[in-house]
């Protein structure tokens, strides 16, 4: 099952964006007053110079309630997630949080997303890991998995089904 | 002798091998016995951009699976040990959201109950088995070496959840360091990102991130660099010529884990120590 197939399973759908726009607006309410644009976020964002992130922005623009608008942008998704902005604020507001929160709605509203979220995610609902055994290189060209290297067998879900289950259900519904 | 359960993650236990070797090989040796749980699954936080409930899910779940063998975590990786120091963080002050999620996790026999410690490499090393121990216990100190230190952005911050290091001047790793005989010295872009997060969807800019940090060390006349988590380390070292390229420079840094120059401190010898695995030269050292 893909991304794009559990947000196609409309109806309950519907309640993932209920909450996740519950969220948004409770960080507008609760965080984006204390912001006085002083920038300091921007300043140290890992994202900043070579993707032209500003966190102050996306915190005007959440109390502005532009929040389709950054949805809908490709922006929100240069977030490196190095919490510097969230660490150095003087008022305490977290611009990582909204960008992720922003993310997780682009998401529940089947937005075609970039990258290999979907392959991941694919990975731990079926094996519960987001890859499984990889062969390793070594620095003379040959390869090695865990058992050659002597290692115990990987730790996973031993219930798969049931681990399935449960991650479907949050995927398309709040919890 | 301490007890703590090992949450390998996805990262370490499917291709970062030599991570998990060397922390096989040194913790014992300073009395620390690591149990393995079999059922854990990816701690979430690589999904956080796709359904932060799910994230939060995934670290309770495999929380829950540590409290149920009554034992603190052990967690090696950076990007895991954030996921599921804010999924307590969360939980432990939210019991609306504790309930919920405990109502699906009784689905697996499992519960979370927000006992259990969650501990990193370098508190594991630093704050709980000490420097003084570590130290008595070195037998080739690792004399004549310059090492840079790279914290990872997600071991260091954010404070406000609780993290093992400082967020703007973390020495922990450099008294380490100096513990088991190597010099060490803070360089300007010592807290830069390593640029792994972005390599998902802007690989030239992650790959350009790594290069220039990289190439900063370099110029700072350090013999190697060490890290303490499998994103970093991947990024740093195996990565490392791509990032070169990248930026137009020819770089050769050596990389290590903390875990594997402790081992080689500790007397332990380079072939047990997963070495082979790092593609830089570490043979130089
Ligand atoms: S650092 Fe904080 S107060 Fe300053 S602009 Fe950024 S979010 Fe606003
Ligand atoms: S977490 Fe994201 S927005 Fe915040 S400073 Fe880092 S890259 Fe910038």
């Amino acid at each position: 099952m893909s991304i794009t197939d559990l947000t196609s399973m409309a109806g309950s759908q519907t309640q993932l964006r209920i909450e996740i726009n519950k969220r948004l607006s409770n960080l507008q309410n609760e965080t984006s007053d204390y912001c006085f644009q002083c920038a300091k976020c921007t300043s140290g964002c890992e994202a900043h110079k070579l993707l032209e992130l500003e966190p102050h922005k996306i915190v005007a623009l959440l109390k502005k309630g532009l929040i389709d608008e950054m949805v809908n942008s490709d922006i929100i998704w240069t977030c490196i997630g190095c919490y510097k902005c969230w660490e150095r604020c003087p008022q305490k507001v977290a611009p990582v949080q909204i960008l992720y929160t922003l993310k997780n709605m682009a998401v529940a509203n089947g937005k075609q997303i970039p990258g290999k979220y979907t392959s991941m995610l694919q990975s731990i609902l079926s094996i519960g890991l987001i890859q499984d055994i990889q062969e390793a290189p070594t620095y003379d060209n040959k390869t090695k998995k865990r058992d050659a290297l002597g290692l115990p067998p990987l730790s996973k879900p031993t219930d798969p089904q049931k681990f399935q289950m449960n991650l479907t259900k949050i995927a398309v519904e709040k919890i | 002798m301490k007890k703590y359960a090992l949450y390998p993650g996805c990262l370490m236990p499917t291709e970062q091998y030599g991570y998990e070797i060397s922390i096989r090989e040194t913790f014992p040796l300073l009395d620390i016995h690591l149990v393995d749980i079999n059922g854990f699954s990816c701690c979430g936080e690589p999904m956080k951009s796709v359904n932060q409930l799910l994230t939060l899910y995934l670290s309770a779940r495999n929380i829950a699976i540590s409290e149920k063998n009554n034992l603190d975590l052990y967690v090696p990786c950076a990007m895991c040990h954030l996921s599921l120091t804010e999924c307590k963080h969360i939980l432990d002050n939210n019991t609306h959201l504790k309930n919920k999620i405990n109502t699906m996790l009784s689905s697996e026999n499992i519960e979370y109950r927000g006992e259990c410690k969650i501990i990193h490499t370098v508190d594991l090393l630093h704050d709980i088995i000490g420097l003084e121990k570590i130290k008595k216990q070195v037998k080739k100190p690792l004399e004549n070496l310059k090492i840079a230190t790279h914290y990872g952005c997600r071991l260091i911050r954010p404070s406000e959840i609780g993290r093992p290091v400082d967020s703007e001047n973390p020495q922990k790793i450099e008294n380490i360091l100096q513990a088991i005989g190597a010099q060490t010295n803070d360089y300007p872009e010592k807290l830069d990102c390593c640029g792994a997060p972005l390599l998902i969807n802007h690989p030239e800019t992650a790959l350009t991130k790594a290069g220039q940090k990289l190439k900063a060390i370099q110029e700072q006349d350090f013999n190697a660099l060490v890290t303490v988590c499998p994103w970093c380390h991947k990024m740093l070292d195996a990565r490392q010529n791509k990032a070169g390229e990248t930026i137009a420079s020819k770089i050769h840094l050596p990389v290590f884990y903390l875990t594997q120059l402790l081992g080689l401190a500790l007397g332990i010898k380079k072939e047990k120590l997963g070495l082979e695995l790092n593609l830089t030269y570490t043979n130089k050292i």
